[in-house]
């Protein structure tokens, strides 16, 4: 019998409070084993792990790779499919790889099954690739059934080409499928993290509303204590609302730090969407049970008109070099401007002698507009500052090529009322100049509705040996 | 008073790629009413200082957790060419001295 199959039958003799392990936000940046310990200790029923998030940016995505190191990432695993396998308890993966593309997902599994064999585990996994054809995408576009998210532009046919992957933020009813179809380990191409921890509760008859809130609290594992960290956390549910207990003792889980959770990463605190609808947060009661519990419930689930999935996609906008310097000359700093404009012109003038001006050039001033390109100049010019160059071009030669000519003419750039006329810059090293790779951007935000999951989201089963 | 002086969090980060959120977290019922009370005139001064029109700015007052929301578009999408701050952690600066 599968480990799902247990957790129902056990269920289906006896209703009681489910007990979920939140055991990482971020899988791949290590799980503390003293609370993950003590959090196997309090015999849960499942182990949930979120691998990805959109906040990372679109280098993961359009260029398949995972944010974590493959050995992080390992080391993560083990601990997690370890103690599943050992407890004999469901363990659910989502977002796989960071970005959850089917590179992300196959990096995953590839790991996943390498400490099968070493480790000799046997098991049962369904796998949910979250990927989508760019024909399916294109018809939906044409059908008239894809809108942006927030400010993107409307979705065009040259986006959907141009992206490298382009994947559906697969829901609860993904990872539901997967439960059902029978297995020990659970993992989901890029998901909703509130998937990972509702699909049980929901498939044994516990309200959406609050199990959908538990979960979107847990899967940031004991980010909503004071103070907030990584330790694993346990929720436990009932038909009524649900127990939240970070399994470090430095943890508390107080009515306020759980309630101020509901601000995080979030543009509307009293909701939380995913496909198949929303649980509105507007009547939740938060309570303390002692000094480190805090009981929740009151949330309410509606389900959506239509189903709709949140398409995510990136696409190459070029190659990526940087100049990397110092500056300590106060007349430098106070004219960087000019002279950041000044020898972008040189720069053309040489580069673009027998080619067109296919690249993008660009400076920050650290300690002036290295954060933020504020409206106002600051009030006093910075005693040092870091000069970074940024050059985007069509190939990584171009890009080494146009860096490397900026590097040689503003260090010996001459403007006016100059001093130091032996070097505008310090190096740190040599060479300053870095070569960073692909460069992407996030040009699929958008929202598509969607008939049936199942035809296009499969399920695919196999066993690990 | 300025907001720095009063909240116990003034804090930044996307929601999404195209949204920035921000998280002023009061420290006790009466700051947060202070605060609440003085929702348009919290817009009015994020607008002027991130470069929006008003509308373009949510400002949310969020009791449970003695907060005010704050979303607006961000000015570049996380990670584009041009991008400063791709997980939008450090775009809390302007509120600090605002002086409601």
């Amino acid at each position: 019998m599968t480990a799902i199959g247990r957790l129902l039958d056990d269920f289906a003799r006896r209703r009681r409070p489910l007990r979920s392990l939140g055991a990482s936000g971020q899988l791949g940046y290590g799980i503390p084993t003293p609370a993950f310990e003590a959090g196997l200790a309090r015999a849960p029923d499942m182990i949930g792990v979120d691998m990805g998030s959109i906040d990372i940016g679109p280098a993961y995505l359009g260029g398949g790779k995972m944010a974590p190191t493959r050995v992080g990432a390992k080391r993560d695993l083990r601990k997690v499919l370890s103690a599943a396998r050992r407890l004999d308890i469901p363990l659910i993966i989502g977002s796989a790889g960071s970005a959850g593309a089917k590179p992300h997902l196959e990096q995953t599994l590839d790991i996943v099954r390498e400490i099968a064999r070493e480790d000799g585990l046997t098991f049962r996994m369904a796998v949910v690739a979250a990927d989508l054809s760019r024909a399916e995408v294109k018809q939906a576009i044409a059908a008239g059934r894809v809108r942006p998210m927030d400010t993107m532009p409307p979705l065009t046919e040259t986006d959907v080409e141009a992206s490298s992957h382009i994947v559906g933020q697969l829901g609860l009813e993904a990872f539901r499928r997967a439960l059902e179809a029978d297995a020990d380990v659970v993992v989901l191409g890029r998901a909703c993290d509130t998937g990972i921890f509702a699909s049980i509760p929901t498939m044994l008859g516990f309200p959406a509303g609050i199990s959908m809130h538990m979960a979107k609290i847990i899967e940031c594992a004991s980010l909503c204590c004071v103070p907030g960290g990584r330790d694993t956390i346990l929720g436990v549910l009932d038909d009524e609302g649900f127990e939240l207990e970070s399994m470090a003792p430095n943890r508390a889980a107080t009515p306020s730090s759980v309630a101020a959770h509901s601000l995080y990463e979030q543009a509307d605190p009293f909701e939380i969407r995913e496909p198949s609808g929303r649980a509105d947060l507007r009547r939740v009661t938060y309570r303390a049970l002692d000094a480190r519990r805090t009981r929740v419930a009151g949330a309410t689930f509606e389900p959506a008109e239509r189903q709709t999935i949140k398409l995510e996609g990136a696409t190459l906008i070029g190659h990526r070099a940087l100049l990397i310097a110092g500056a300590a000359d106060p007349r430098f700093i106070a004219r960087h401007e000019e002279i950041f404009s000044a020898v972008s012109r040189v720069v053309r003038d040489l580069v673009c002698e027998d080619a067109t001006e296919d690249y993008r050039l660009g400076f920050r001033l650290f300690g002036v507009d290295g954060v933020r390109a504020w409206a106002e100049p600051p009030a006093h010019l910075p005693r040092e500052a870091f000069v970074m160059g940024e050059c985007i071009a069509p190939t990584p030669e171009r890009a080494e090529e146009v860096i490397r000519t900026t590097k040689q003419y503003l260090l010996h750039h001459g403007y006016e009322g100059r001093l130091s006329t032996a070097g505008n810059l310090a190096f740190p090293f040599t060479p300053p100049e870095v070569m960073i790779g692909a460069a992407y951007r996030f040009n699929v935000f958008h929202l598509m509705d969607v008939d049936d999951m199942a035809r296009l989201f499969p399920v695919q089963l196999e066993t690990v040996t | 008073m300025r907001l720095d002086s009063i909240a116990k969090v003034i804090r930044s980060k996307n929601a999404g790629p195209c949204l920035l959120t921000l998280d002023v977290m009061l420290p006790d019922e009466a700051t947060f009413a202070y605060v609440a009370a003085r929702i348009d005139a919290l817009r009015r001064q994020v607008a002027k200082r991130y470069g929006r029109s008003q509308n373009e700015v949510a400002v949310l007052p969020f009791a449970p957790g003695l907060a005010v929301k704050i979303t607006l578009p961000r000015d570049v999408v996380s990670g584009d060419a041009g991008d400063r701050d791709v997980y939008g952690a450090q775009q809390h600066a302007p509120l600090l001295d605002i002086e409601l």
